[in-house]
């Protein structure tokens, strides 16, 4: 029962990852926390829905179309509410994300309606594999997979190429940045299309891994908030480590201690961590020297 | 002076006289031609797949008004969205008595919710037909104007570990619910069939309505190893439990309350697994040829053809009918008491639901009847039982 | 800080200062220049080889040749020495030619090579003001911008740093100082002008202006003596005003 606690928990919190991913990758840039997330990887997820159920697209193209859709998604979002903001403060940033989530929840409520749904996938969610007689499904195994590479193109993107590294630099200091000749403006949108394709990713796990609905990126999205908290908010690394052990640990102490008592683990450990470690576990951070 | 307040006084005693006959003759939101009546029912939000029911009932009261209404009254109907947040639910009840002023209120999905709103509507004397939800709640303490329809989750939960047991055999039987009142009730039903007969509820697993993994419940299950599961949840959480059990290959007989019955629905987002399923139903299958099946479905095809014809939507009208039979039998001259009375004169009466009968004042529970099905590989349903009495 | 009817102009390949006291309007020209600045201003141009700039944005700017060092450093703290000095370099498309600037920028700061995956944050202030210069080199500018490269460094290092700047100077970089050290910045400047609550009250070359007693007492803070007529001259400054 260990091994298996262990190998189902890494493949929710791979999905808790992805999510805290894309809460990092908009939050290490402008401190803002994006509660929009869930619900914009949801209509994203909705999109595929539309495509490979109704319309009866193969699913590479499903996939390119819902990218393509998730990254306009996010720039509207960025540049029409945002941006216009005016005097914005992290906080009223914040709201304005809360209120997009309150609006994308509405308008799929009444584009899709309410019933759940299946998204058809490649992967199949019953069959599984096993190893030395622990069983992961295909669709955790695969979902394990895309996860790993996806952050790890994230970590180069980010490390190594010059749009990555200029992400960071505006991130750090935008007067700067703007003076070296980055176009900050160009870069908060494009923060906001990462975020918002990885968050689509996790959407489509999930709702492959589950159900979809509505409703479907609530649970996921306070978890990965709890993964991001757990791990530092502002490291992709960090979401990665806190995304894996967050899934990890609800599942022990679901298979150990209680059950009833396991979604509470992720409210517990955001509490536990702002109060302990707020910079979380692998956030490394520079103190300014005066 | 004193004459000019005479006046005033004299009027002010008119204008009273003439509020009070007023109020004696009219009956709130009954008029010569129409009668006012409302629903409320989570048409977004998580539990949004139930808000069908106040759709469904809609369709009822277009039927009805199509066909000239009752007794020279038509319906109008106030449908209004609470999300399943019982504090929407209160402020709409209230809506419902004090802006709009309803005669009476129909259906109305969810225990939590609908408790909000109980003890008001119930001091304000508005009439009740029919909650979304078969809790005690509805009829311990006995409220005079309100009357269930929807059978017991206890009974009906009782009965059918009764039959899982009895009829099937199945000596280890394990419990999936969601941790609410509907899922406790649920758990309620079951430990009190097993006590009675000495037999051990091998594993009990709740989840929260919003848990999204729940792996660690299927593998609970799994190590229990339980033979069959009755499972008391949302449609969400019986496709992941059942998604869950089916990655680690586990295969017991499940079987589930009436909530659950929609198996064209569960099927879909199951994807196939839901064949097998033991499903109690509180009403006629979907493509019943049961005379009153075929008019509404004729009526949903006319009214509201974009509506899918699920059971969700069809109980719409199951929780409604005994309530406009009630209005049928208090005749022209309805008041809040002439329905109580009609009401409490119902017996055997039945639509597409289960036989409705309310046993004059001691009893408001009309639905006491379900019968069960077993879902085939393809989503269809085999009725394996005919109604059968679930409530003593 | 608001400046008025300021009018300067900077000659291809020299040094340029600006000086003046704390709050008279030096930074909020190079900003204004660079269009840092949300508003721009109301009147008057600002050219930069026969092209008109006023109005574009910093990062068209930088295409077009002019780096700004800014005021307090502003390097990159979590970025390695190397990554920052490649932003740097952001608008720049020619490999070769910014490898060149590369070897440039490394012999004139060659700790920069020694710290290169060093966080720019944990560098020394001297360290960080040659990052901040080198990372300017880097976009290649015809026109480089320093502002208060000399702030809380210590002498031997302002010696240092100016000592570097004159030498860019020499291989056919424009500079615009903005400097309160005005001693330091006089001894490379080619001109320099003087600037109070945003309007400029003297310009010359730095032989004049250092001949000037008033200019140089009250604007430049340099005294030559110790005066006991410090006091009238106060008194007139004043009344000047």
């Amino acid at each position: 029962m260990f091994g298996q606690l262990i190998v189902s928990g890494l493949a929710v919190g791979a999905c808790y990852a992805l999510l805290a991913l894309a809460m990092v990758i908009i939050y290490k840039t402008s401190e803002v926390l994006n509660f929009a997330q869930g619900e914009m990887a949801m209509i994203s997820t909705f999109i595929a829905f539309t495509l490979l159920d109704t319309y009866q697209v193969p699913f590479p193209y499903a996939l390119a179309i819902t990218f393509l859709f998730a990254i306009v998604l996010a720039i509207f979002f960025e540049m029409v509410f945002l941006r216009q903001a005016k005097d914005p403060t992290v906080l009223g940033l914040i709201i304005i994300t809360l209120g997009f989530e309150m609006v994308l929840m509405g308008f799929v409520g009444w584009k899709w309606g309410p019933d759940q749904r299946a998204l058809p996938f490649p992967v199949s969610n019953i069959e599984a594999y096993t190893f030395y007689g622990l069983i992961i499904s295909k669709i955790n195994f695969w979902t394990l997979i895309v996860s790993l590479v996806l952050m790890l193109i994230l970590f180069l993107f980010f490390r190594y190429t010059k749009l990555g590294i200029a992400m960071r630099a505006t991130q750090q200091n935008q007067l700067a940045a703007r003076v070296m000749g980055i176009r900050t403006k160009w870069i908060f949108s494009f923060t906001w299309a990462i975020s918002s394709m990885v968050g689509a990713v996790a959407g489509m796990l999930i709702a492959a891994m589950g159900v979809l609905d509505p409703p479907m990126m609530m649970d996921p999205l306070l978890k990965g908030f709890a993964s991001g908290v757990l791990g530092g908010m502002t490291s992709l690394p960090g979401a990665a480590v806190g995304g894996a052990l967050l899934g990890v640990i609800e599942n022990l102490f679901g298979g150990y201690v209680s059950l009833s008592f396991k979604s509470v683990v992720a409210f517990a450990i955001i509490v536990l961590m702002l109060c302990i470690k707020p910079s979380g576990l692998l956030a490394k951070h520079y103190v300014k020297k005066v | 002076m004193m004459k000019k307040n005479l006046i005033w006084v004299g009027l002010l005693v008119f204008t009273f006289f003439i509020a009070a006959t007023a109020s004696a003759q009219a009956v709130r939101g009954v008029t010569d031609t129409e009668i006012l009546i409302g629903q409320w029912g989570p048409q977004t939000g998580p539990a949004a797949p139930w808000g069908a029911v106040a759709r469904g009932t809609d369709l009822l009261v277009k039927m009805i008004n199509d066909q000239g209404g009752i007794h020279g009254r038509k319906f109008k109907y106030f449908l209004r969205d609470d999300s399943y947040m019982p504090a929407k639910t209160k402020a709409i009840a209230k809506e419902f008595v004090e802006q709009i002023g309803v005669f009476a209120v129909v259906g109305g999905v969810g225990v939590a919710t609908g408790m909000t709103a109980r003890d008001y509507l119930m001091e304000n004397k508005v009439p009740w037909g029919g909650p979304v939800t078969g809790v005690y709640e509805w009829i311990h303490p006995i409220q005079k104007y309100l009357f269930a329809v929807y059978p017991l989750y206890d009974d009906e939960a009782f009965n059918m570990t009764g039959y899982l047991h009895e009829k099937l055999g199945f000596k280890k039987i394990a419990m999936f619910y969601q941790n609410d009142d509907y899922g406790k009730q649920g758990v309620m039903g079951v430990e009190r069939y097993l006590l009675k007969h000495k037999i051990k509820l091998v594993e009990k697993v709740s989840a929260e309505v919003t848990d999204r993994d729940l792996s660690t419940h299927a593998l609970k299950l799994k190590n229990s190893g339980a033979e069959a599961v009755i499972m008391w949840t949302n449609p969400t959480g019986a496709a992941l439990i059942l998604g869950e059990s089916a990655k680690i290959g586990f295969k017991p007989q499940w079987a589930t309350s009436s909530t659950l019955s929609d198996s064209a629905l569960m099927m879909q987002i199951t994807r196939g697994l839901w064949g097998g399923m033991i499903t109690s139903f509180f009403g006629e299958l979907p493509d019943s040829n049961h005379p009153l099946m075929v008019k509404y479905r004729e009526a949903h095809k006319k009214f509201a053809p974009q509506e899918r014809w699920g059971v969700f939507y069809y109980a719409g009208i199951i929780f409604a009918e005994p309530f406009f039979e009630g209005v049928r039998r208090a005749g022209r001259n309805l008041t809040t008491e002439s329905w109580v009375k009609a009401m409490e004169t119902i017996k055997d009466f039945q639509g597409i639901g289960p036989p409705i009968t309310y046993a004059g004042i001691k009893d408001r529970q009309g639905g006491k009847h379900v019968f069960y099905g077993k879902v085939r590989p393809d989503g269809s349903i085999e009725r394996i039982t005919d109604w059968i009495r679930i409530t003593k | 800080m608001a400046i008025r009817g300021v009018s300067l102009e900077v000659q291809e390949r020299q040094i340029v200062s600006i000086l003046g006291s704390n709050g008279a309007g030096k930074t909020t020209i190079l900003k204004t220049i660079m269009g840092l600045l949300e508003d721009q201003p109301d009147k008057g141009t600002i050219e930069f080889i026969g092209k008109r700039i006023d109005g574009k944005d910093a990062e068209d700017i930088v295409h077009l040749g002019i780096s700004y060092v800014p005021e307090g450093r502003e390097v990159f703290p979590e970025l390695s020495v190397e990554e920052n000095l490649k932003m740097g370099a952001y608008t720049r498309k020619d490999r070769k030619g910014v490898k060149e600037d590369h070897e440039r920028v490394i012999t004139h700061f060659p700790i920069l090579f020694q710290r290169k995956d060093q966080w720019a944050g944990t560098l020394s202030g001297g360290e960080q003001q040659m990052l901040a210069i080198g990372r300017a080199l880097m976009a290649r500018p015809k026109l480089l911008m320093l502002d208060e490269p000399s702030l809380g460094l210590s002498p031997i290092l302002v010696k240092e740093i100016f000592g570097i700047v004159k030498t860019i100077n020499g291989e056919g970089t424009t500079i615009l100082l903005v400097e309160q050290n005005a001693k330091m910045a006089l001894k490379i400047s080619d001109y320099a002008f003087v600037l109070e609550s945003g309007r400029i009250v003297a310009a010359n070359v730095p032989n004049v202006l250092l001949e000037d007693e008033d200019v140089k007492e009250f604007y430049l803070g340099i005294r030559s003596e110790e005066s006991a007529k410090g006091y009238q001259r106060w008194k007139r400054k004043k009344r000047w005003r």
